[in-house]
């Protein structure tokens, strides 16, 4: 037991860190867009590197931030019958659906998405249009490293189901958003 | 993938870059599968899926590449950032017109330089349909000289749009969604788009006065996409099949082009007197083409096949244009004169 | 046929309460690999990459951030407790105010993501706080945020335009009046409703020791910051400044330069509030990707010429097959993203409508109305999902579900209304 609970943690970190990311990049987007509308207002400058940097960050907001709310427990369950449920049915619930959804689904994008990512790398694909950015792979990449931390994630959901199993963890309160609203 | 059905019946899947039912473009892949069906007597079928389904107007080549699709239909100039001398194989600023570019494909060298381009990524190419002079956008403001482009806010992609910001345009990202309202509220000052049959449908008739006739894309020719192991599996009469409905519908889409232009510019006429047709100055053409050959002449250097490419394009220009000249250009005049 | 039976499973699956992105992932996983073999998942990367590339849904982490530093500053707490004061006695003012912020909201993105999950934290807690219905609040709050998809400028309109080649601006113009309609409708109900149940909607305490002038005045004051911040918004896109996905950052940052104001700022609060940010736009595009998934196995596995096929039998006589169509486009829209509806339903009826002599223009709106509420409908609704991915536990999905029913009957009574009066609203049902 004491095994799964350093496991649990250890991928618990990742998971964090994916956030981590995200949250530096969603600052960083909210910055981006602003500073384009003003030098676009302000200055009649217009970047369109600044404007694909834009979109790139953007997708590391949403990308990273799927494994980070798997974690934390974000992502919305239709809870008709799950809050009337006891945290063992939970966990069950959890731990099947972990290990025959989110892993299998991930490895399906994270494998397909690493050809992709790499298609890019050997043709050197760039932006097509006038100042954009080089190096589109570093952007597809983020597909399939997503896709890994996603897999990280779901096994980390099996490895809390399995703490709540043995009665050393519960449930209550971590789940839908914590109490965001 | 290529599913045999019976022995000797092919069903292709072809994916283009357009929405379904997108006028006169999604009326080339069907007219073209139409035609190889009909004169295979269903032995060649090829099923359409547009980009709804497959959510990848810009994957077109790399899915095709990859055999997820057997074919595609889409630009040229779409792939300029991943293989750059694919770029040419469009239409050019200041290039050869429709029918000079289909003698330069068929005549010239033009449909060996395309799949020089090609082959090393097992990719067949093909015209696929051909616009026409593409207009040079919609203007909120007239242009009156090289001073008034100096941070002009456009949306213009590609090429077109490194020629325009080598003269002080500023070349801006605008989500098609949101193009209508950034033209209408001035986040933009100009967007260049088709003409005026697809031009039409985006409304920017209501919101821009000047329409400014073209320069950048004198023939914008569309591409047919084949895998070449799809295009090798098929037998000999199934390719010439497939080649015949392919060259056939390109033509087709020039006429319909044509035709579906003439109709929309009338109903403009008509409906919008706003709408007044501009040429830029000569001052700021002068500039354009300055600067299209400082471009053209940087691609060529250190890359011998973009080269081989521009001079033949330029060769086959000098000649096929002083026909030209002499042929449908003296016509044109002496029509000014007598009209 | 597999289509069908994937969306009987995914019904009951979902009921199970794994994470409802996951469930849809995990289906399109089990059927798509059953029907067509591993390598169909090999489109899944360019799907992403649409999403990932598609610049006007980076309107929802802007948005949310816009509505997350709100709420951690209690400047929409502030914000709408002063509208609902405005309303004095009256029962329901926090929900009006929350309808009448929706508006304002609604007219400045087309992403229903974006709006129903910021006014979700905006408002909820507010409601919540003093002792609304659950359910009337999730119900306002869904019916506020889905605005965005009627009110100009709105993605399923210019999808619509781009579909049945009619000019964008046409389209939005003649989609203002069945919004205010809208609007009007909304405010109307809760207005009577809470007359019948006002313990639905308490009214705002009145404070004794001020008169109501004095009372008004104040409320009027702290109106002003907040709504400024979003007339500011509005205003950035009406000028052309910025476009409206951009004017989201603006808000973003109008945010937190109205926390330095109110010295509410630290550093602390805009990284906890960039933490939200991402668990929420995470829960969002989570649904996104796993809908995708779920839309690629209908689609490849032949749902869309199933589609095609049913569609192809609707009657051909003008009021029938107005009628028809409409049902039709309802009950599809119960489980199938607008967007497939717009590209692969919306085609084939075109033709047959423009034979009839249907005015198109009058067509592309019904349909918008139409579309608009399947967000709204159980159980595949995404504003039900978004909404129930920020509230509170106590708030469960049945409640949402609920809540929303009254909301969707005023949509389809304006749908009505657009179909038997339209030169109400300035439109005409034939040329
Ligand atoms: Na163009
Ligand atoms: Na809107």
């Amino acid at each position: 037991m004491q095994w799964i609970i350093k496991v649990d943690e250890g991928l618990a970190r990742l998971s964090n860190f994916c956030g981590w990311v995200a949250c530096v990049a969603m600052l960083l987007m909210a910055g981006n867009v602003f500073y384009d509308v003003v030098a676009r207002y302000a200055f009649n400058e217009v970047s369109i590197g600044m404007q694909e940097m834009e979109w790139h960050l953007y997708s590391v907001v949403f990308l990273f931030g799927i494994p980070y709310a798997l974690r934390t427990d974000g992502h919305v369950r239709v809870d008709v019958l799950y809050t009337l449920w006891s945290n063992k049915t939970k966990a069950w619930v959890n731990l099947t659906g972990a290990l025959l959804f989110v892993v299998p689904f991930a490895y399906l994008i994270g494998l397909y998405g690493y050809d992709f990512a790499l298609d890019s790398y050997s043709l050197g694909e760039g932006s097509g249009d006038p100042g954009g950015l080089p190096y589109r792979w570093i952007i597809k990449a983020v597909i399939p490293v997503s896709a890994f931390f996603i897999a990280i994630a779901g096994l980390n959901m099996a490895t809390f189901a399995l703490r709540v199993m043995s009665g050393e963890k519960q449930y209550e309160g971590e789940n839908s958003a914590g109490g965001l609203a | 993938p290529t599913h045999a059905l019976a022995q000797d019946t092919f069903t292709l899947t072809l994916a283009e870059t357009w929405g379904p039912n997108f006028p006169i473009f999604g009326d080339t892949t069907k007219n073209m599968a139409a035609m190889a069906e009909k004169m295979s007597d269903g032995r060649l079928k090829i099923r359409i899926d547009s980009a709804n389904k497959h959510k990848a107007p810009l994957g077109v080549f790399d899915m095709v590449r990859a055999g997820q699709y057997d074919m595609g239909h889409s630009a040229s100039y779409y792939w300029k950032g991943k293989v750059p001398n694919t770029l040419f194989f469009t239409s050019m600023p200041f290039g050869m017109t429709a029918l000079e570019q289909y003698a330069w494909f068929y005549y010239g060298d033009g449909m060996e330089l395309m799949q020089e381009v090609y082959e090393p990524y097992g990719l067949k190419s093909f015209p696929g349909g051909n616009t026409g002079v593409q207009m040079g956008g919609w203007f909120r403001k007239e242009i009156k000289s090289v001073e008034d482009l100096q941070g002009l806010k456009m949306r213009i992609p590609g090429f077109a749009g490194e020629v325009f910001a080598e003269v002080g345009v500023s070349p801006t990202n605008i989500a098609p969604g949101e193009l209508y309202t950034a033209l209408e509220r001035n986040t933009i000052d100009a967007v260049e788009w088709v003409g005026p049959a697809l031009d039409l449908r985006l409304g920017f008739q209501q919101i821009a006065d000047y329409y400014y006739t073209g320069w950048h894309e004198p023939a914008t020719e569309l591409q047919f996409l084949v895998n070449e192991k799809v295009w090798d599996k098929l037998p000999a009469d199934l390719q010439e099949i497939l080649r015949i409905s392919m060259r056939t519908a390109a033509y087709d889409m020039l006429i319909q082009s044509q035709h579906e232009n003439a109709k929309a510019w009338a109903s403009i006429k008509n409906e919008y007197p706003n709408v007044q047709i501009k040429n830029f100055p000569d001052d700021v053409f002068q500039a354009m083409y300055k600067a299209n050959n400082k471009l053209l002449k940087e691609a060529a250097t250190g890359d011998e096949l973009a080269a081989k490419i521009i001079k033949s394009q330029e060769d086959y220009l000098k000649d096929s244009r002083a026909y030209t000249d002499i042929s449908e250009r003296a016509y044109l005049n002496t029509m000014g004169t007598v009209e | 046929m597999i289509g069908m039976i994937m969306f009987a499973v995914a019904l009951f699956m979902l009921m199970l309460g794994f994470p409802v992105a996951f469930t849809f992932g995990g289906l399109a996983l089990f059927f798509g690999v059953f029907a067509e073999g591993m390598d169909l998942f090999a489109f899944m990367p360019y799907r992403i990459m649409s999403v990932m590339q598609n610049t006007v849904l980076m309107a929802v982490p802007l948005f949310i951030f816009m509505g997350v530093v709100l709420q951690r500053t209690r400047l929409a707490e502030q914000l709408l407790t002063s509208m609902g004061r405005l309303f004095g006695g009256l029962p329901g003012g926090l929900a009006i105010s929350t309808i009448l912020v929706g508006a304002l909201l609604a007219a400045s993105t087309g992403v229903v993501g974006a709006s129903v999950v910021a006014m979700g934290l905006i408002s909820l807690p507010v409601m919540l706080a003093h002792n609304y219905d659950k359910r009337l609040a999730a119900g306002t709050i869904c019916a506020a945020g889905t605005l965005g998809q009627i009110v100009p400028p709105s993605i399923i309109l210019i999808i619509l335009g781009d579909v049945l080649g009619l000019p964008v601006g046409d389209l939005f113009k003649a989609a203002v009046g069945p919004g205010m309609v809208l609007i009007g409708l909304y405010i109307v109900y809760i207005l009577i409703m809470t007359r019948f149940k006002p313990e639905t909607a308490p009214p705002m305490p009145e404070d004794s020791s001020i008169s109501r002038k004095k009372e008004i005045m104040n409320a009027l004051l702290a109106i002003i910051p907040p709504l400024a911040l979003i007339v500011i918004v509005l205003g950035s896109i009406f000028t052309g400044i910025a476009t409206p996905t951009e004017s989201s950052a603006l808000g973003g940052v109008g945010a937190i330069v109205l926390a330095i104001i109110y010295r509410q700022f630290s550093f602390q609060m805009v990284w906890d509030a960039s933490k939200d940010t991402v668990k929420v736009t995470a829960m969002v595009f989570a649904i996104l990707v796993g809908a995708t998934a779920f839309s690629m196995v209908f689609s490849y596995t032949g749902g869309d010429y199933l589609l095609e096929e049913w569609m192809l039998a609707l009657p051909g006589e003008k009021w029938g097959f107005i009628i028809l169509a409409m049902l039709v486009i309802m009950v599809l829209g119960f489980f199938i993203d607008f967007v497939e509806i717009s590209f692969i339903i919306v085609p084939i009826l075109a033709p047959v409508a423009e034979a009839l002599g249907i005015n198109m223009l009058w067509f592309a709106i019904l349909i918008a109305m139409n579309l608009q509420t399947s967000f709204l409908t159980p159980p595949f609704g995404f504003s039900l999902f978004y909404l129930r991915g920020v509230a509170p536990p106590e708030v469960r999905t049945i409640d949402i579900y609920k809540g929303v029913l009254p909301f969707i009957v005023l949509q389809v009574f304006v749908l009505a209304l657009i179909v038997i009066f339209p030169e109400w609203f300035g439109m005409s049902s034939s040329y």
